[in-house]
């Protein structure tokens, strides 16, 4: 038997004297699309960022391919998760390819040519090979976005964390960062995503899961979560999102 | 005068000054290429003789020949320009020397200053102490204690060729220490005004894809930082064309010493002065506007910078 | 006997030369409070009315406000004062730096206010003129009052650079704290050290005073919400 690719293993966090996680446990297996859903202030984002060690917990553990991350290079940690924000984070002062490029060089200490190959097929990837070349002020917002999704996937990582990638966006762009996302499932990479798009989860997701102030309520295969869920909680905070998100 | 056409007369006034300038440099280091080293490339004489002559048209004109007096003391005032310039330009040289290498050791010194003030936790307070008690307290006071106080002459004495050919006497490497020191100070808090207003997520995001956070700061802060820096470096350029001139109290032969000397010969201080501050101008102009191609060169859409600095601009 | 403690008896002796020559800092330092204090008030009545007209003023007055502010601020304070005192022959030397640094001040200051008067929204003198103001009133009654606020903090900058430029009227031999400094350096040339670390020492508590002292009056005149 394997160790599953990620196992988040009763973790606590907090801030201060505010308590964010409390005793968090979930595995993910390869190729898993999980989706974190909950109301706002209740630790999904910071759930992601336990996983990178951008922030750090207080009890716990988490192994990525049975090992526990605590012990590995935080860089090394980093290059293996890459990582998607909610206002996409793009490098101001770089083209959408050095965007993608400069990993490549800096991290992994890929030669000029071979990073640039590399970063125009990921932007191709994400359709943006026309937008090589322009600096994200210049892009839209759905734009911007894919070419994050490029700059964390030309890494190679072994799981992509999505931190509510369309939060940012008007609604008519949401669709294009949606189906990059939906296609990249589709090709077996493993997924955990912060959103609030249900339809999204109903459609790719393996499993969802339900946090609220901290603790894990539930998870489960997105019908059971959506059709017959086992808290009232659940129940009431996803009604109210199908309601303000739709549900197709 | 529209915009573009101010913009041609400034690059036309700049361009002149500078072809000038570079010519009367080549000959006076290379022995009198054109003309005998120190000598007017243009002989003075005439014009002053034409000055002269219209002047008592002038006055036997009458109350008719005011605006003709007019020609005369323009004329006057153009052949004394022609005399004395040649002596302005090899101080207007040390002042470009000290300026610039002032400014570029400054930035090297100024960026670690700046990112210990931002990053650092010891060395967060010892950059802050340096860079208060530099911008606390005047430059000429800083100079002194330099130049008198400590025994930074004797040493820069014992480095061999300081003083001969073209490398500069001792009190100049004072006065270049001495702005390097002060405009670090001053450079270190625009730098650090900068980085502040980078965007936090910019670093995330560079961790996030498993640059170290050196590297983060090198490739993704500094870059953007460098950038909103430069309209207070603009500013920091023109003070030190400025206060260069303090220098001139420790020795160093710069354009205001350059002009002082002249006019404690001739005693015509006005004119000597009022030419000096014509040349200062044009070094100011020179450097906005190189500074301003600077910014246009490297200018990237959605990276701008607004003006800061020890004084207002323009 | 030690070397150590010989250096730090001459060090001490140093020292002690500075403490006896008091009264002597005393004095260079009211002279150059007094040189800050008169030139920024003659800057400031230069140079508010020089903002007003940048910000407000015509073609003309513009036209002529404007290159004049250019040239000063590009020419060195070391020559502004040579000009007002060799070559323009204003006589003493005090009030020749009075009218060096003020002047000059106040191109700097016209700046400050010119920025201060555009930052406040166009929507205010427009509100102005509809209760019926002058264009004069308005700028007078409901501008100023809120630009002069907002033009705290380069004010504050503009003191400490005119203070420490005060330093520079040792040029012309005005008896501030840098001239005197020189002057005891000459009597005891061991002590430059000691000497010009004092000097600078009173400069850097002077300017530090009138930093926190503008950020309290900055406190103390602030609009709730009206500010930045």
């Amino acid at each position: 038997m394997t160790d599953p690719l990620l196992d988040v293993d009763d973790v606590y966090q907090s801030y201060g004297e505010e308590s964010v996680l409390e005793g968090i446990s979930f595995e993910m297996e390869r190729q898993d699309v999980k989706v974190l859903v909950g109301p706002s202030g209740s630790g999904k984002s910071t759930m992601l960022r336990c996983i990178n060690r951008l922030t750090d917990i207080d009890d716990g553990d988490i192994r990525l391919d049975g090992n526990s991350i605590f012990e590995m290079d935080a860089n090394d940690l980093r290059r293996q998760v890459g990582m998607v924000f909610q206002d996409f984070n793009l490098f101001a002062h770089l083209t959408a390819l050095e965007n993608v490029t400069l990993g490549l060089k800096r991290v992994l200490d890929m030669g000029e040519r071979k990073a640039v190959e590399k970063a125009a097929w990921q932007l191709e990837q994400v359709g943006l090979r026309e937008q090589a070349n322009s600096y994200p002020a210049e892009l839209s917002g759905g734009q911007k976005q894919r070419v994050g999704i490029a700059r964390a996937l030309a890494m190679d990582p072994k799981l992509m964390l999505f931190d509510e990638p369309t939060s940012a966006l008007d609604p008519e762009l949401i669709g294009e960062v949606l189906s990059v996302m939906r296609e990249l499932a589709e090709e077996g990479m493993t997924m955990l995503v912060v959103t609030h798009e249900m339809g999204f989860a109903k459609q790719a997701a393996t499993d969802v899961l339900f946090l609220d102030e901290g603790k894990l309520v539930e998870q489960g295969p997105p019908e059971q979560i959506f059709e017959n869920p086992e808290h009232d909680r659940t129940a009431a905070f996803l009604s109210r999102l199908t309601q303000l998100h739709g549900g197709q | 005068m529209s915009r573009s056409t101010q913009r041609l007369v400034r690059d036309g006034i700049l361009a002149a000054f500078w072809v000038w300038f570079s010519a009367r440099l080549l000959n006076d280091w290379f022995g009198g290429v054109f003309v005998p080293a120190g000598q007017p490339f243009f002989d003075p004489q005439p014009v002053a003789d034409a000055a002269s002559v219209i002047g008592d048209t002038a006055a036997s004109l009458g109350i008719v020949g005011v605006p003709v007096g007019w020609v005369a003391s323009a004329l006057d005032s153009i052949s004394f320009a022609m005399t004395y310039l040649p002596d302005l330009a090899a101080g207007a040289w040390l002042t470009v020397v000290l300026t610039t290498l002032g400014i570029v050791f400054g930035i090297v010194l100024a960026v670690p200053l700046a990112a210990a003030r931002v990053y650092g936790r010891i060395t967060r307070w010892i950059s802050l102490g340096f860079i208060e008690l530099i911008r606390g307290t005047p430059l000429l006071a800083q100079l002194f204690v330099l130049y008198y106080a400590l025994p930074l002459s004797g040493w820069i004495n014992a480095i061999p060729f300081v003083g001969s050919g073209i490398v500069p006497a001792q009190a100049v490497w004072v006065a270049i220490i001495g702005f390097t020191i002060n405009s670090a100070a001053y450079q270190a808090e625009y730098i650090r005004g900068s980085i502040e207003g980078v965007d936090p997520g910019q670093l995330t995001a560079a961790r996030a894809i498993g640059l170290s956070q050196l590297q983060g700061i090198r490739y993704v802060v500094l870059p953007q930082a460098l950038r909103f820096a430069i309209p207070s470096w603009t500013n920091e350029l023109v003070y030190l064309v400025k206060y260069s001139s303090l220098a001139s109290f420790i020795t160093v032969a710069e354009l205001y010493h350059a002009a002082e000397s002249a006019a404690y010969d001739n005693y015509r201080f006005l004119d000597l002065f009022l030419l000096a501050a014509v040349v200062y101008v044009l070094l100011v102009l020179s450097a906005t506007t190189t500074m301003e191609w600077v910014r246009k060169r490297v200018a990237i859409p959605g990276v701008g910078g607004s003006a800061g600095g020890r004084t207002s601009t323009e | 006997m030690d070397p150590t403690s010989l250096v730090l008896q001459t060090g001490l002796g140093d020292w002690e030369f500075v403490w006896r020559q008091r009264q002597f800092f005393v004095n260079g330092t009211i002279l150059a409070v007094k040189l800050t204090f008169f030139s920024m008030v003659l800057g400031f009545a230069l140079g508010l009315p020089a903002g007003v007209v940048e910000a407000y003023g015509g073609k003309y007055s513009k036209g002529v406000v404007r290159p004049l502010g250019v040239v000063v601020r590009g020419t060195p304070i070391l020559v502004i004062i040579s000009l007002t005192y060799f070559a323009g022959g204003i006589s003493p030397a005090f009030t020749a730096a009075t009218i060096a640094l003020g002047v000059r001040s106040a191109a700097y200051q016209s700046q400050i206010f010119r920025g201060a008067i555009e930052s406040v929204e166009s929507g205010q003198m427009e509100a102005a003129r509809a209760v019926g103001l002058s264009k004069l009133g308005a700028i007078r009654h409901v501008v100023l009052p809120q630009a002069l606020r907002r033009s705290v903090p380069g004010f504050q900058n503009e003191f400490t650079i005119v203070l420490k430029d005060t330093s520079i009227a040792y040029a012309i031999g005005v008896a501030e704290l840098l001239k005197r400094s020189y002057d005891l350096f000459s009597i005891q040339t061991t002590a430059a050290l000691e000497v010009f670390l004092a000097a600078s020492l009173i400069y850097f508590v002077l300017t530090f005073t009138v930093n926190r002292g503008i950020e309290q009056l900055h406190d103390y005149v602030a609009i709730p919400g009206g500010n930045h």
